[in-house]
Protein backbone atom coordinates (compact mmCIF):
# COMPACT_ATOMS: atom_id res chain seq x y z
CA UNK A 1 0.00 0.00 0.00
CA UNK A 2 1.26 3.16 -0.74
CA UNK A 3 1.76 6.13 1.71
CA UNK A 4 -0.69 8.23 0.52
CA UNK A 5 -3.35 6.03 0.29
CA UNK A 6 -2.35 4.63 3.29
CA UNK A 7 -2.85 8.61 4.85
CA UNK A 8 -5.95 8.89 3.20
CA UNK A 9 -7.49 5.48 4.88
CA UNK A 10 -6.32 6.78 8.06
CA UNK A 11 -7.99 10.34 8.08
CA UNK A 12 -11.39 8.43 7.20
CA UNK A 13 -11.06 6.19 9.71
CA UNK A 14 -10.00 8.37 11.84
CA UNK A 15 -11.12 11.92 11.21
CA UNK A 16 -9.43 14.74 10.58
CA UNK A 17 -7.20 15.74 12.56
CA UNK A 18 -8.05 19.15 13.95
CA UNK A 19 -6.76 19.11 17.80
CA UNK A 20 -3.01 18.81 15.32
CA UNK A 21 -4.21 22.19 13.44
CA UNK A 22 -5.53 24.37 16.53
CA UNK A 23 -2.47 23.13 18.92
CA UNK A 24 -0.47 24.41 15.36
CA UNK A 25 -1.66 27.58 15.58
CA UNK A 26 -1.33 27.76 19.34
CA UNK A 27 2.20 27.35 18.08
CA UNK A 28 2.23 30.02 15.08
CA UNK A 29 0.06 32.30 16.95
CA UNK A 30 3.16 32.35 19.90
CA UNK A 31 5.91 32.53 17.20
CA UNK A 32 4.07 35.33 15.81
CA UNK A 33 3.99 37.15 19.43
CA UNK A 34 8.32 36.26 19.54
CA UNK A 35 8.58 38.03 16.68
CA UNK A 36 6.83 40.96 17.19
CA UNK A 37 6.18 41.69 20.28
CA UNK A 38 9.67 42.89 22.32
CA UNK A 39 8.69 41.50 25.60
CA UNK A 40 8.19 37.95 23.94
CA UNK A 41 11.03 38.31 22.29
CA UNK A 42 12.97 38.78 25.45
CA UNK A 43 11.47 35.96 27.17
CA UNK A 44 12.36 33.53 24.71
CA UNK A 45 15.65 34.87 24.30
CA UNK A 46 16.30 33.85 27.41
CA UNK A 47 14.39 30.59 27.93
CA UNK A 48 16.01 28.72 24.06
CA UNK A 49 19.27 28.51 25.89
CA UNK A 50 17.88 26.10 27.55
CA UNK A 51 16.70 23.80 25.07
CA UNK A 52 20.32 21.87 24.54
CA UNK A 53 20.49 21.16 28.16
CA UNK A 54 16.64 20.11 28.14
CA UNK A 55 16.76 17.96 25.17
CA UNK A 56 20.19 16.22 26.16
CA UNK A 57 19.55 15.52 29.46
CA UNK A 58 16.28 13.81 28.49
CA UNK A 59 18.14 11.79 25.24
CA UNK A 60 20.85 10.83 27.87
CA UNK A 61 18.85 9.87 31.02
CA UNK A 62 16.36 8.00 28.45
CA UNK A 63 18.73 5.73 26.85
CA UNK A 64 20.40 4.80 30.10
CA UNK A 65 16.56 3.97 31.51
CA UNK A 66 16.48 1.53 28.26
CA UNK A 67 19.11 0.00 29.32
CA UNK A 68 18.43 -0.16 32.88
CA UNK A 69 15.02 -1.29 31.97
CA UNK A 70 16.13 -4.53 29.72
CA UNK A 71 18.45 -5.55 32.31
CA UNK A 72 15.49 -5.46 35.37
CA UNK A 73 13.24 -6.40 33.03
CA UNK A 74 14.77 -9.50 32.11
CA UNK A 75 15.17 -10.37 35.71
CA UNK A 76 11.51 -9.78 36.40
CA UNK A 77 10.66 -12.31 33.90
CA UNK A 78 13.43 -14.89 34.72
CA UNK A 79 12.97 -18.11 36.63
CA UNK A 80 15.88 -17.36 38.75
CA UNK A 81 14.68 -16.41 42.23
CA UNK A 82 17.52 -13.67 43.02
CA UNK A 83 17.06 -11.91 40.05
CA UNK A 84 13.54 -11.74 39.94
CA UNK A 85 13.25 -10.48 43.67
CA UNK A 86 16.14 -7.86 43.32
CA UNK A 87 14.60 -6.59 40.25
CA UNK A 88 10.92 -6.72 41.58
CA UNK A 89 12.47 -5.18 44.61
CA UNK A 90 13.95 -2.06 42.54
CA UNK A 91 10.67 -1.75 40.73
CA UNK A 92 8.68 -1.23 43.78
CA UNK A 93 10.87 0.93 45.24
CA UNK A 94 11.61 3.49 42.40
CA UNK A 95 7.50 3.42 41.47
CA UNK A 96 6.58 4.41 45.22
CA UNK A 97 8.65 7.38 45.43
CA UNK A 98 7.66 10.70 43.86
CA UNK A 99 10.10 11.90 40.91
CA UNK A 100 10.41 15.23 42.98
CA UNK A 101 11.24 13.50 45.79
CA UNK A 102 13.29 11.07 44.36
CA UNK A 103 15.49 13.68 42.84
CA UNK A 104 15.89 15.40 46.21
CA UNK A 105 16.70 12.25 47.74
CA UNK A 106 19.41 11.24 44.94
CA UNK A 107 20.74 14.75 44.60
CA UNK A 108 21.16 15.67 48.74
CA UNK A 109 21.55 12.26 50.17
CA UNK A 110 22.78 9.56 48.03
CA UNK A 111 25.02 11.08 45.77
CA UNK A 112 27.30 13.05 48.85
CA UNK A 113 26.93 10.21 50.97
CA UNK A 114 28.53 7.67 47.95
CA UNK A 115 30.90 10.64 47.35
CA UNK A 116 31.60 10.46 51.27
CA UNK A 117 31.85 6.81 51.13
CA UNK A 118 34.43 6.29 47.71
CA UNK A 119 36.73 8.93 49.54
CA UNK A 120 36.29 7.06 53.03
CA UNK A 121 37.54 4.32 50.96
CA UNK A 122 40.00 5.62 48.97
CA UNK A 123 41.71 6.82 52.35
CA UNK A 124 41.20 3.24 53.46
CA UNK A 125 42.84 1.37 50.85
CA UNK A 126 46.04 4.53 51.17
CA UNK A 127 46.36 2.85 54.57
CA UNK A 128 46.37 -0.46 53.67
CA UNK A 129 48.82 0.16 51.10
CA UNK A 130 46.84 0.83 47.58
CA UNK A 131 48.48 3.64 47.14
CA UNK A 132 47.56 5.21 43.48
CA UNK A 133 44.25 3.54 43.89
CA UNK A 134 43.69 5.24 46.98
CA UNK A 135 44.92 8.38 46.03
CA UNK A 136 42.42 8.45 43.22
CA UNK A 137 39.35 7.76 45.11
CA UNK A 138 40.45 9.53 48.07
CA UNK A 139 40.82 13.06 46.11
CA UNK A 140 37.03 12.85 44.70
CA UNK A 141 35.40 15.36 45.08
CA UNK A 142 31.51 15.75 45.26
CA UNK A 143 31.87 18.92 41.98
CA UNK A 144 33.04 16.30 40.07
CA UNK A 145 29.42 15.05 40.28
CA UNK A 146 27.44 17.85 39.05
CA UNK A 147 23.51 18.45 39.44
CA UNK A 148 23.02 17.69 36.22
CA UNK A 149 24.60 14.34 36.35
CA UNK A 150 22.54 13.94 39.30
CA UNK A 151 19.20 14.78 37.96
CA UNK A 152 20.22 12.22 34.94
CA UNK A 153 20.84 9.43 37.35
CA UNK A 154 17.50 10.39 38.63
CA UNK A 155 15.95 10.30 35.93
CA UNK A 156 17.28 7.31 34.28
CA UNK A 157 16.90 5.14 37.69
CA UNK A 158 13.16 6.15 37.64
CA UNK A 159 12.49 5.71 34.20
CA UNK A 160 14.39 2.34 34.40
CA UNK A 161 11.80 1.47 36.33
CA UNK A 162 8.80 1.87 34.13
CA UNK A 163 10.82 0.59 31.20
CA UNK A 164 11.63 -2.65 32.76
CA UNK A 165 7.97 -3.03 33.10
CA UNK A 166 7.56 -2.16 29.67
CA UNK A 167 9.80 -4.64 28.73
CA UNK A 168 8.29 -7.33 30.62
CA UNK A 169 4.93 -6.32 28.68
CA UNK A 170 6.59 -7.00 25.48
CA UNK A 171 8.31 -10.04 26.62
CA UNK A 172 5.08 -11.91 27.58
CA UNK A 173 3.49 -10.61 24.53
CA UNK A 174 5.35 -13.03 22.70
CA UNK A 175 3.41 -16.40 22.21
CA UNK A 176 4.89 -19.19 24.59
CA UNK A 177 5.16 -21.33 21.23
CA UNK A 178 8.32 -18.85 20.15
CA UNK A 179 10.51 -19.75 23.71
CA UNK A 180 9.46 -23.60 23.10
CA UNK A 181 10.21 -23.32 19.38
CA UNK A 182 13.45 -21.48 19.75
CA UNK A 183 14.50 -24.06 22.66
CA UNK A 184 13.69 -27.02 20.51
CA UNK A 185 15.91 -26.04 17.59
CA UNK A 186 18.94 -26.21 20.26
CA UNK A 187 19.04 -22.83 21.69
CA UNK A 188 19.95 -21.51 24.91
CA UNK A 189 18.04 -19.41 26.75
CA UNK A 190 20.06 -16.77 26.53
CA UNK A 191 20.01 -17.17 22.72
CA UNK A 192 16.40 -17.63 22.20
CA UNK A 193 15.76 -14.21 24.02
CA UNK A 194 18.65 -12.38 21.83
CA UNK A 195 17.52 -13.54 18.55
CA UNK A 196 13.37 -14.69 18.73
CA UNK A 197 11.75 -12.97 21.77
CA UNK A 198 13.38 -9.65 22.01
CA UNK A 199 13.11 -8.36 18.62
CA UNK A 200 9.61 -9.36 18.43
CA UNK A 201 8.83 -7.89 22.13
CA UNK A 202 10.58 -4.80 21.25
CA UNK A 203 8.77 -4.35 18.39
CA UNK A 204 5.59 -4.82 20.16
CA UNK A 205 5.99 -2.35 23.09
CA UNK A 206 7.39 0.80 20.64
CA UNK A 207 4.83 3.10 21.18
CA UNK A 208 4.88 2.49 24.97
CA UNK A 209 8.50 3.22 24.60
CA UNK A 210 8.19 6.44 22.75
CA UNK A 211 5.44 7.61 25.05
CA UNK A 212 7.95 7.08 27.35
CA UNK A 213 10.68 8.84 25.82
CA UNK A 214 7.91 12.05 25.73
CA UNK A 215 7.02 11.31 29.19
CA UNK A 216 10.66 11.87 30.32
CA UNK A 217 11.02 15.07 28.17
CA UNK A 218 8.00 16.70 30.60
CA UNK A 219 9.14 15.05 33.80
CA UNK A 220 12.93 16.90 32.68
CA UNK A 221 11.87 19.82 33.85
CA UNK A 222 11.59 18.58 37.66
CA UNK A 223 15.51 19.30 36.88
CA UNK A 224 15.02 22.93 37.83
CA UNK A 225 14.55 22.58 41.18
CA UNK A 226 18.10 21.38 41.27
CA UNK A 227 19.33 25.16 39.53
CA UNK A 228 20.17 22.94 36.45
CA UNK A 229 19.79 25.11 33.67
CA UNK A 230 17.16 23.69 31.65
CA UNK A 231 14.39 26.05 29.76
CA UNK A 232 12.05 25.29 33.19
CA UNK A 233 14.70 27.14 35.09
CA UNK A 234 15.33 29.52 32.83
CA UNK A 235 11.59 30.67 32.23
CA UNK A 236 11.86 30.83 36.50
CA UNK A 237 14.72 33.44 36.03
CA UNK A 238 13.69 35.25 33.39
CA UNK A 239 10.11 35.59 35.03
CA UNK A 240 11.50 36.58 38.60
CA UNK A 241 13.90 39.37 37.17
CA UNK A 242 11.71 40.56 35.00
CA UNK A 243 8.07 40.51 36.08
CA UNK A 244 7.04 39.34 33.19
CA UNK A 245 5.11 35.94 34.05
CA UNK A 246 2.71 35.40 31.53
CA UNK A 247 5.39 35.70 28.57
CA UNK A 248 8.10 33.47 30.37
CA UNK A 249 4.75 31.07 31.10
CA UNK A 250 3.04 31.04 27.74
CA UNK A 251 6.49 30.60 26.16
CA UNK A 252 7.60 27.86 28.26
CA UNK A 253 4.35 26.01 27.89
CA UNK A 254 4.50 26.27 23.89
CA UNK A 255 7.77 25.09 24.17
CA UNK A 256 7.25 22.24 25.67
CA UNK A 257 4.16 21.78 23.59
CA UNK A 258 6.20 22.14 20.64
CA UNK A 259 8.87 19.62 21.30
CA UNK A 260 6.41 16.78 23.17
CA UNK A 261 4.42 17.04 19.75
CA UNK A 262 7.06 16.82 17.61
CA UNK A 263 8.32 13.85 19.05
CA UNK A 264 4.91 12.48 19.41
CA UNK A 265 4.39 12.55 15.70
CA UNK A 266 8.42 11.31 14.96
CA UNK A 267 7.67 8.59 17.00
CA UNK A 268 4.42 7.62 15.35
CA UNK A 269 6.27 7.92 12.13
CA UNK A 270 9.28 5.35 13.40
CA UNK A 271 5.74 2.93 14.12
CA UNK A 272 4.43 2.69 10.81
CA UNK A 273 7.86 2.43 9.40
CA UNK A 274 8.72 -0.61 11.61
CA UNK A 275 5.25 -2.32 10.78
CA UNK A 276 5.38 -1.69 7.47
CA UNK A 277 8.29 -4.09 7.24
CA UNK A 278 6.61 -6.52 8.96
CA UNK A 279 4.16 -6.90 5.77
CA UNK B 1 -3.64 -16.88 56.78
CA UNK B 2 -7.27 -16.39 55.32
CA UNK B 3 -8.01 -13.21 53.95
CA UNK B 4 -9.91 -11.45 56.61
CA UNK B 5 -7.12 -11.46 58.27
CA UNK B 6 -4.86 -10.18 55.68
CA UNK B 7 -6.92 -7.30 54.85
CA UNK B 8 -7.15 -6.07 58.65
CA UNK B 9 -3.30 -6.20 58.87
CA UNK B 10 -3.02 -4.18 55.80
CA UNK B 11 -5.57 -1.34 57.24
CA UNK B 12 -3.77 -1.73 60.73
CA UNK B 13 -0.25 -0.94 58.47
CA UNK B 14 -2.03 1.97 56.74
CA UNK B 15 -3.66 3.20 59.81
CA UNK B 16 0.01 3.34 61.95
CA UNK B 17 1.12 5.10 58.95
CA UNK B 18 -1.55 7.83 59.28
CA UNK B 19 -0.80 7.95 62.77
CA UNK B 20 2.35 8.35 62.75
CA UNK B 21 1.96 11.53 60.80
CA UNK B 22 -0.36 12.92 63.15
CA UNK B 23 1.75 12.80 66.02
CA UNK B 24 3.68 15.70 66.22
CA UNK B 25 0.63 18.16 65.82
CA UNK B 26 -1.16 16.34 68.43
CA UNK B 27 0.50 18.84 71.33
CA UNK B 28 0.17 22.08 69.78
CA UNK B 29 -3.62 21.52 69.42
CA UNK B 30 -4.22 20.66 72.63
CA UNK B 31 -3.10 23.45 74.18
CA UNK B 32 -5.21 26.02 71.94
CA UNK B 33 -7.98 24.36 73.89
CA UNK B 34 -6.79 26.17 77.61
CA UNK B 35 -6.22 28.73 75.57
CA UNK B 36 -9.52 30.00 73.88
CA UNK B 37 -10.69 31.61 76.99
CA UNK B 38 -7.61 33.23 77.65
CA UNK B 39 -7.63 34.64 74.20
CA UNK B 40 -10.70 37.21 74.23
CA UNK B 41 -9.34 38.80 77.41
CA UNK B 42 -5.48 38.62 75.61
CA UNK B 43 -7.31 41.12 72.93
CA UNK B 44 -8.35 43.52 75.42
CA UNK B 45 -5.43 44.05 77.09
CA UNK B 46 -3.39 47.11 76.10
CA UNK B 47 -1.12 47.36 72.90
CA UNK B 48 2.06 47.12 75.30
CA UNK B 49 0.82 44.01 77.03
CA UNK B 50 -0.27 42.60 73.10
CA UNK B 51 3.16 42.54 72.45
CA UNK B 52 4.63 40.26 74.61
CA UNK B 53 5.23 36.80 73.86
CA UNK B 54 2.79 35.46 76.68
CA UNK B 55 0.02 36.52 73.76
CA UNK B 56 -2.34 33.37 73.36
CA UNK B 57 -3.53 32.64 70.18
CA UNK B 58 -4.82 28.85 68.53
CA UNK B 59 -2.62 27.14 66.02
CA UNK B 60 -3.88 25.78 63.13
CA UNK B 61 -1.79 23.51 61.15
CA UNK B 62 1.31 25.13 63.13
CA UNK B 63 -0.01 28.99 62.14
CA UNK B 64 -1.67 31.16 64.80
CA UNK B 65 -4.98 32.29 64.22
CA UNK B 66 -6.24 35.17 66.09
CA UNK B 67 -9.36 37.22 66.35
CA UNK B 68 -10.33 41.18 66.07
CA UNK B 69 -6.96 42.93 67.64
CA UNK B 70 -6.94 46.29 69.01
CA UNK B 71 -10.59 48.33 69.19
CA UNK B 72 -11.98 51.32 67.59
CA UNK B 73 -11.32 53.86 70.24
CA UNK B 74 -7.59 53.39 70.60
CA UNK B 75 -6.78 52.59 66.87
CA UNK B 76 -4.19 54.36 64.91
CA UNK B 77 -7.01 53.86 61.59
CA UNK B 78 -9.63 52.03 61.97
CA UNK B 79 -9.61 49.01 59.46
CA UNK B 80 -13.36 47.52 61.67
CA UNK B 81 -11.88 44.44 61.62
CA UNK B 82 -11.13 43.94 58.42
CA UNK B 83 -8.93 40.36 57.46
CA UNK B 84 -5.73 41.08 56.41
CA UNK B 85 -3.79 38.44 54.94
CA UNK B 86 -0.31 38.59 55.21
CA UNK B 87 1.71 36.32 53.05
CA UNK B 88 4.91 34.71 54.48
CA UNK B 89 6.69 31.49 53.42
CA UNK B 90 7.59 29.76 56.96
CA UNK B 91 11.10 29.18 55.31
CA UNK B 92 12.80 32.46 55.50
CA UNK B 93 14.64 32.70 59.35
CA UNK B 94 14.61 35.29 60.93
CA UNK B 95 10.79 36.92 59.70
CA UNK B 96 9.17 33.41 59.68
CA UNK B 97 9.94 30.01 60.13
CA UNK B 98 8.36 26.84 61.63
CA UNK B 99 9.94 25.95 64.87
CA UNK B 100 10.77 22.07 65.03
CA UNK B 101 9.83 21.59 68.58
CA UNK B 102 6.85 23.01 69.02
CA UNK B 103 5.35 22.80 65.09
CA UNK B 104 4.39 26.27 65.60
CA UNK B 105 5.49 28.91 63.45
CA UNK B 106 7.36 32.03 64.61
CA UNK B 107 9.59 35.05 63.18
CA UNK B 108 10.08 38.45 63.11
CA UNK B 109 6.91 39.08 60.96
CA UNK B 110 4.51 36.76 63.11
CA UNK B 111 5.20 39.06 65.88
CA UNK B 112 4.77 42.32 64.21
CA UNK B 113 2.08 41.81 62.01
CA UNK B 114 -0.46 41.13 65.36
CA UNK B 115 0.96 44.60 66.97
CA UNK B 116 0.39 46.70 63.18
CA UNK B 117 -3.45 44.72 63.73
CA UNK B 118 -3.53 45.78 67.24
CA UNK B 119 -3.18 49.50 66.44
CA UNK B 120 -5.19 49.50 63.01
CA UNK B 121 -7.95 47.51 64.90
CA UNK B 122 -7.96 44.71 62.49
CA UNK B 123 -7.68 40.78 62.34
CA UNK B 124 -4.49 39.62 61.10
CA UNK B 125 -4.17 36.73 58.55
CA UNK B 126 -1.15 34.63 57.52
CA UNK B 127 -1.03 33.04 54.78
CA UNK B 128 1.69 30.71 53.42
CA UNK B 129 2.85 30.56 49.91
CA UNK B 130 6.43 30.12 48.09
CA UNK B 131 8.35 32.88 47.99
CA UNK B 132 8.93 32.45 44.13
CA UNK B 133 5.57 33.70 43.31
CA UNK B 134 5.20 35.93 46.23
CA UNK B 135 5.77 39.16 44.76
CA UNK B 136 3.68 38.52 41.65
CA UNK B 137 0.84 36.57 44.01
CA UNK B 138 0.55 40.27 45.87
CA UNK B 139 0.17 42.46 42.50
CA UNK B 140 -2.44 40.57 41.71
CA UNK B 141 -3.86 40.87 44.55
CA UNK B 142 -4.24 37.59 46.13
CA UNK B 143 -2.68 39.11 49.38
CA UNK B 144 -3.13 42.15 51.06
CA UNK B 145 0.13 42.65 51.89
CA UNK B 146 3.55 40.69 52.25
CA UNK B 147 6.08 40.13 54.94
CA UNK B 148 9.04 37.97 54.50
CA UNK B 149 11.83 40.59 54.54
CA UNK B 150 11.34 41.97 51.05
CA UNK B 151 13.86 44.42 49.92
CA UNK B 152 12.58 47.65 48.53
CA UNK B 153 13.49 48.45 44.62
CA UNK B 154 12.53 50.38 42.04
CA UNK B 155 11.72 47.22 39.89
CA UNK B 156 9.25 46.03 42.83
CA UNK B 157 7.79 49.17 42.92
CA UNK B 158 6.66 49.63 39.51
CA UNK B 159 3.84 47.29 40.30
CA UNK B 160 3.28 47.18 43.37
CA UNK B 161 3.48 49.51 46.68
CA UNK B 162 6.47 49.37 49.52
CA UNK B 163 5.48 50.51 52.93
CA UNK B 164 8.52 52.39 54.69
CA UNK B 165 11.69 50.66 55.12
CA UNK B 166 11.44 48.56 59.03
CA UNK B 167 14.90 47.79 58.63
CA UNK B 168 18.06 48.19 57.01
CA UNK B 169 19.94 44.91 55.66
CA UNK B 170 23.54 44.40 54.05
CA UNK B 171 24.34 41.32 51.76
CA UNK B 172 26.93 39.20 53.40
CA UNK B 173 28.40 35.76 51.90
CA UNK B 174 27.47 32.96 54.05
CA UNK B 175 30.46 29.98 54.07
CA UNK B 176 31.65 26.72 55.73
CA UNK B 177 33.18 27.38 58.40
CA UNK B 178 37.50 28.06 58.32
CA UNK B 179 37.36 29.07 54.25
CA UNK B 180 40.30 30.54 53.50
CA UNK B 181 40.35 30.80 49.78
CA UNK B 182 38.34 34.12 49.79
CA UNK B 183 37.83 36.89 52.09
CA UNK B 184 35.00 38.80 49.87
CA UNK B 185 33.67 39.14 47.02
CA UNK B 186 35.76 40.60 44.96
CA UNK B 187 38.02 37.47 46.02
CA UNK B 188 35.14 34.97 45.05
CA UNK B 189 34.87 36.69 41.37
CA UNK B 190 38.79 36.51 41.03
CA UNK B 191 38.72 32.82 41.65
CA UNK B 192 37.12 30.88 38.32
CA UNK B 193 36.38 27.69 40.16
CA UNK B 194 34.37 29.29 42.85
CA UNK B 195 30.54 29.10 42.79
CA UNK B 196 28.18 31.09 44.30
CA UNK B 197 24.61 29.74 45.93
CA UNK B 198 21.33 32.17 46.65
CA UNK B 199 17.83 31.87 46.52
CA UNK B 200 15.56 32.00 42.79
CA UNK B 201 14.02 35.51 42.28
CA UNK B 202 16.05 37.22 45.35
CA UNK B 203 17.92 41.07 45.08
CA UNK B 204 20.78 38.52 46.62
CA UNK B 205 20.50 36.86 43.12
CA UNK B 206 20.20 39.80 40.68
CA UNK B 207 23.50 41.18 43.11
CA UNK B 208 25.52 37.74 42.54
CA UNK B 209 24.80 37.79 39.05
CA UNK B 210 25.79 41.42 38.98
CA UNK B 211 29.07 40.02 40.42
CA UNK B 212 29.57 36.91 38.61
CA UNK B 213 28.42 35.25 34.96
CA UNK B 214 25.71 33.30 35.53
CA UNK B 215 26.81 29.72 35.23
CA UNK B 216 29.20 30.59 38.24
CA UNK B 217 25.62 30.84 40.61
CA UNK B 218 23.12 28.37 41.19
CA UNK B 219 20.02 29.83 42.62
CA UNK B 220 17.82 27.41 44.22
CA UNK B 221 14.28 27.75 45.33
CA UNK B 222 14.61 27.79 49.11
CA UNK B 223 17.66 29.19 51.65
CA UNK B 224 17.71 26.06 53.09
CA UNK B 225 18.32 24.00 49.89
CA UNK B 226 21.30 26.70 49.15
CA UNK B 227 22.91 26.19 52.80
CA UNK B 228 22.79 22.25 52.06
CA UNK B 229 24.50 22.77 48.99
CA UNK B 230 27.05 24.88 50.76
CA UNK B 231 27.67 21.86 53.69
CA UNK B 232 27.72 19.40 50.69
CA UNK B 233 30.31 21.54 48.91
CA UNK B 234 28.51 21.96 45.63
CA UNK B 235 28.57 25.34 46.50
CA UNK B 236 31.62 27.51 48.11
CA UNK B 237 29.52 30.60 49.51
CA UNK B 238 25.99 31.71 49.81
CA UNK B 239 24.97 35.87 48.98
CA UNK B 240 22.05 36.54 51.24
CA UNK B 241 20.48 39.25 53.80
CA UNK B 242 22.75 39.48 56.63
CA UNK B 243 19.89 39.60 58.97
CA UNK B 244 18.89 35.91 57.52
CA UNK B 245 22.84 34.89 57.69
CA UNK B 246 22.98 35.53 61.61
CA UNK B 247 20.12 33.03 61.88
CA UNK B 248 23.07 30.33 61.03
CA UNK B 249 25.25 31.50 63.88
CA UNK B 250 24.68 30.59 66.74
CA UNK B 251 24.55 26.41 67.45
CA UNK B 252 26.04 26.28 63.79
CA UNK B 253 28.74 28.71 64.52
CA UNK B 254 31.03 25.36 63.76
CA UNK B 255 29.71 24.52 60.57
CA UNK B 256 28.94 27.66 58.84
CA UNK B 257 30.14 31.55 59.38
CA UNK B 258 28.97 34.83 57.39
CA UNK B 259 32.47 36.68 55.63
CA UNK B 260 33.34 39.65 54.46
CA UNK B 261 32.48 43.08 54.02
CA UNK B 262 28.44 44.22 53.66
CA UNK B 263 28.35 43.90 49.81
CA UNK B 264 24.80 46.42 49.23
CA UNK B 265 22.46 48.21 51.67
CA UNK B 266 18.85 47.95 51.01
CA UNK B 267 15.82 48.30 53.36
CA UNK B 268 13.14 45.85 53.79
CA UNK B 269 9.27 47.06 53.66
CA UNK B 270 6.07 45.20 53.62
CA UNK B 271 4.92 44.62 49.88
CA UNK B 272 1.19 45.63 48.97
CA UNK B 273 -0.95 45.30 45.73
CA UNK B 274 -0.54 48.84 43.36
CA UNK B 275 -2.76 51.46 44.90
CA UNK B 276 -3.63 49.68 48.13
CA UNK B 277 -5.98 51.39 51.44
CA UNK B 278 -3.51 49.76 53.88
CA UNK B 279 -0.55 51.24 53.03
CA UNK B 280 -0.95 54.56 54.88
CA UNK B 281 -2.32 52.95 58.03
CA UNK B 282 0.45 50.26 57.89
CA UNK B 283 2.73 53.14 57.76
CA UNK B 284 1.47 55.11 60.73
CA UNK B 285 1.44 52.06 62.64
CA UNK B 286 5.30 51.27 61.71
CA UNK B 287 5.86 55.15 62.55
CA UNK B 288 4.51 54.54 65.82
CA UNK B 289 6.69 51.64 66.44
CA UNK B 290 9.41 53.23 65.46
CA UNK B 291 8.76 56.27 67.60
CA UNK B 292 8.01 54.48 70.88
CA UNK B 293 11.15 51.97 70.67
CA UNK B 294 9.21 48.46 69.90
CA UNK B 295 10.25 48.58 66.40
CA UNK B 296 13.66 48.49 67.56
CA UNK B 297 13.50 46.06 70.25
CA UNK B 298 11.68 43.25 67.77
CA UNK B 299 14.76 44.32 65.66
CA UNK B 300 17.35 43.55 68.40
CA UNK B 301 15.38 40.78 68.99
CA UNK B 302 15.49 38.81 65.90
CA UNK B 303 17.92 39.93 64.10
CA UNK B 304 20.39 41.22 66.38
CA UNK B 305 23.81 39.37 67.91
CA UNK B 306 21.54 37.31 70.35
CA UNK B 307 19.50 35.37 68.43
CA UNK B 308 20.33 32.29 69.03
CA UNK B 309 17.79 30.08 66.77
CA UNK B 310 19.31 28.21 63.77
CA UNK B 311 17.74 26.11 60.62
CA UNK B 312 18.51 23.08 62.64
CA UNK B 313 15.85 24.07 65.35
CA UNK B 314 13.32 25.01 62.26
CA UNK B 315 11.23 22.81 59.99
Amino acid sequence: MEESERRVIEIRKNGFPWWLVIIGAIIAVTLLLIINAPSFNDAFAAIRIGITTTISITLIAYAISLIIGLIVGLGRVSSNVVAKNLSTFYIELVRGIPMLVLIFFIALVVVPGAVNGVASLGNWLKGVGVLTLGQKLADINIRMISMSLRAIIALSITYGAFSAEIYRAGIQSVPAGQMEAARSQGMSYGQAMRHIILPQAIRNVLPAIGNDFIAMLKDSSLVSVLAVRDVTHLAKLFAGGSFKFTEAYTILAVLYLSMTILLSLLVKLIERKISTNDK
Amino acid sequence: MNNVRKISLIILLIGAVVIASCGPAAPAEEAPAADDAMEESAADESAEEAASDTMEVTYVDGIPQYGCLGSAEDALVDLECREVTFAVENAYLPFNYIEIESGQANGWDYEIFPMICEMLHCTPVFVETVWETMIQQVQEGQFDMAGDGITINDERDENGDFSIGYVNTVMRLLVNVGEDRFTSIEEFVADPDLIMGTQINTTNYETAVEYLPEERVQAFDTFPFANAALVAGDVDAVIMDEVVGLGYQGENADVLELVGPPITSDELGFYFPEGSELVDPVNQALQALMDDGRLNELNMKYMGPSFALTYDDVQ
